[in-house]
């Protein structure tokens, strides 16, 4: 009895640090941000009193939230499934008996070796318009030049090739992992039933990634909201918004408009929308995923 | 039904860069029998198998099976069908789905799917288990449906690399006669590996031994028991193995020759012309292992677990002529007659003391 309640006194002091600076860090400010979203923003030495849903509806009127909205739906739209993807395929490649394996799994690897500030200062050079690698390719065969970040068009797809780039690399080591935890013998038996390579992929190794696909998706959908570093050295949201995401919106707001209210408001609608997404990604896989 | 096929194989050779696990293997598996090639960890009882099934290349030689030349056709298409010994079933599927994968692989119709799948569960008591993961088996019962996916392939030959190593000894004697079953039911050839002798003893109408690449003899477990034709053999068959010792401990002049004896064919005999000492003795109740001591080598001699022999004792033996297995020391080949100085050892009748030159009571 006695041992029993000094190990629980030792357990919570034991964890009482970590706890102290997660509640100080994480959580309250995560309900002080929910709190500030029904104040007004302080300016000056007028205090923030209380305004009820005022900011939810200046939100729904603001056409930037709704366009960097939009943005940030269709930057998710390609960049989760086509990192996935690629990072599959690199991760299935390299887990091939090729030469060169180890060099081309660390050439994978890179990318995300790079903070995204220097994968930037790389894109920067591909996309320069007339210098850049990519026109000096098109101009190879007589294209002419494009200004690829500076185009509403193109600019916000600009942003999610370098964040494919980017995060491809990553998932790929995930996939290389759990690749290498399928026995070989399975192949094997697959070959002598006559399995092609295709029949063998749907029925038995993609099933077996499920677990991985799923934790990588999760990533891959925080990430789409998270991953933002390089829209400030390549184009600053501009021009006019196109490349503008969700949270380059509200760093704008809270810190060159200095709209902390605002801010709140359009944080806790992106945590509103990720909390949903990653519950909807637990229903949806988990009936499907096979965990050993 | 399915009836089984051949398999040649002619001067195979595998190296992998440097190791080289083959070196020229010339090998006939006749049709419908239960051959199974044995040996020590490291022989390349598993690479043999591998080339047979294609799963893996050939550096030299080629594979028939039927008659055909398949060293370059991929295991699909050869008409053979492998338990692994890790029984490599799918982990996700079903034991139902694990047992028609390949069935569904060749889009075989529903109706002869299941006909096919209701018989293999029948026939190996896996009815009830069907909707089951495999991880919720017992490892007999995985075991159950690796056969079980061999058995709806139909297919002419099946190979097998120690299906039976991770199953306990009470299961593992279960499954050896079920194996062994299967195949007669069947008719297929069967070709399965094992380190494990008793296993090979059991089960083989042919029995491939190998060491380091190459193989040592072939013959049915008779064969290979009663006529070694090398002292790898000789100590490699058999529990315990065959007892040996220089020619010279025993008396006779010749250093060029390894005496083989099996414990069981020594026998206790008071006029016996092998004069030993008792070593240690292991009593196992029905018998008991005796430690001869015969000059300074060791004989092991079974002998009737009523009789007791003290420690230090000096006894007399002798072994029937048939009994004696004489090879070459160096070669470790086995000498295709004994030479004449052997006589004396048979004789039963002599009272010829041990360590003089016998020859002068021969008969
Ligand atoms: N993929 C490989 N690469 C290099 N060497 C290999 C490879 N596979 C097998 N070998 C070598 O070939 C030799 C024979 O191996 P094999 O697996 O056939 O032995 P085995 O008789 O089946 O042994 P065990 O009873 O331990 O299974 C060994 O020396 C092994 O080290
Ligand atoms: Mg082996």
């Amino acid at each position: 009895m006695e041992t029993a309640r000094r190990q629980w006194i030792y357990a919570w002091l034991m964890l009482s640090p970590a706890m102290a600076l997660l509640i100080l860090f994480t959580h309250y400010p995560a309900v002080q941000t929910i709190v500030n979203s029904f104040y007004s923003t302080p300016r000056g030495r007028r205090k923030a009193v209380w305004i009820g849903l005022d900011n939810y509806q200046t939100l729904i009127l603001d056409d930037v939230f709704w366009k960097v909205l939009m943005n940030n739906f269709w930057y998710a739209v390609w960049t989760i499934p086509l990192s996935i993807l690629l990072s599959l395929a690199m991760a299935l490649w390299v887990n091939d008996k090729i030469r060169g394996r180890g060099f081309l799994r660390m050439a994978y690897f890179t990318p995300t070796v790079l903070p995204l500030i220097a994968v930037a200062n790389i894109w920067l050079f591909f996309y320069t318009p007339g210098f850049g690698l990519i026109d000096q390719i098109r101009g190879l065969f007589g294209l002419a030049e494009q200004n690829w970040m500076g185009s509403p068009d193109t600019a916000l797809y600009s942003m999610i090739a370098v964040a494919i780039w980017k995060e491809a690399g990553f998932f790929m080591i995930f996939y290389l992992a759990a690749l290498q935890t399928i026995p070989p013998s399975l192949r094997e038996a697959a070959d002598i039933e006559g399995a092609s390579r295709w029949y063998y992929f749907r029925r038995v190794l993609f099933p077996l990634l499920m677990p991985t696909t799923l934790f990588v998706s999760i990533n891959a959908v925080i990430n789409s909201f998270r991953l933002v570093d390089h829209i400030f050295v390549m184009t600053e949201g501009g021009p006019n918004n196109a490349s503008s995401l969700l949270l380059f919106y509200i760093y704008e707001v809270a810190f060159d408009y200095w709209d902390t209210a605002y801010a709140a408001t359009l944080t806790v609608v992106m945590i509103a929308i990720l909390i949903l997404l990653a519950i909807g990604q637990f229903f949806l896989f988990d009936r499907k995923v096979h965990y050993k | 039904m399915t009836t089984g096929k051949s398999i040649m194989l002619r001067g195979l050779r595998k190296a992998w860069g440097e190791t080289v696990s083959l070196k020229g293997i010339d090998l006939t598996i006749p049709e419908g029998k239960f051959t199974t090639i044995l040996g020590p960890s490291g022989c390349g009882k598993s690479t043999t198998l591998r080339i047979i099934a294609g799963l893996e290349e050939v550096s030299a030689g080629t594979v028939e099976i039927g008659g055909e030349d398949v060293t370059s056709r991929p295991a699909s298409g050869r008409d053979i069908a492998m338990v692994f010994q890790s029984y490599a079933l799918f982990p996700h599927l079903s034991v139902a789905e694990n047992i028609i994968f390949g069935l569904r692989v060749r889009r075989m119709g529903r109706a002869e799917r299941d006909a096919k799948l209701t018989a293999a569960a029948d026939m190996l008591g896996l009815s009830y288990l069907l909707d089951r993961k495999p991880s919720q088996l017992s490892g007999g019962q995985q075991q159950r449906v690796a056969l079980g996916r061999a058995i709806v392939a139909e297919k002419s030959i099946f190979l097998m690399d120690e299906p039976l190593s991770n199953l306990d000894a009470k299961l593992r004697a279960e499954m050896r006669e079920e194996i062994r079953d299967l195949q007669k039911r069947l008719g297929v050839t069967m070709v399965y590996v094992t380190h494990d002798q008793v296993e090979a003893v059991t089960m083989a109408d042919q029995i491939v031994l190998m060491n380091q690449g190459e193989i040592e003899q072939i013959g049915s477990p008779r064969q290979i028991y009663s006529r070694p034709e090398t002292l790898f053999t000789a100590k490699f068959i058999g529990t315990p193995p065959m007892g040996t010792c220089s020619a010279r401990a025993l008396g006779i002049a010749r250093d060029d020759i390894t005496v083989g004896i099996r414990p069981e064919a020594l026998v206790l005999d008071q006029n016996g012309p092998i004069r030993a000492r008792v070593g240690h003795v292991e009593y196992l109740g029905a018998d008991a292992m005796v430690e001869c001591r015969v000059g300074d080598e060791t004989l092991p001699c079974r002998i009737s677990g009523r009789t007791e022999l003290t420690l230090g004792a000096t006894i007399r033996l002798s072994v029937a002529r048939d009994d004696l297995h004489a090879f070459d020391s160096a070669s470790g080949q086995r000498l295709d007659t004994l030479p004449p100085e052997f006589a004396a050892l048979s004789a039963a009748q002599t009272t010829a003391p041990l360590g003089s030159h016998a020859s002068s009571t021969e008969r």
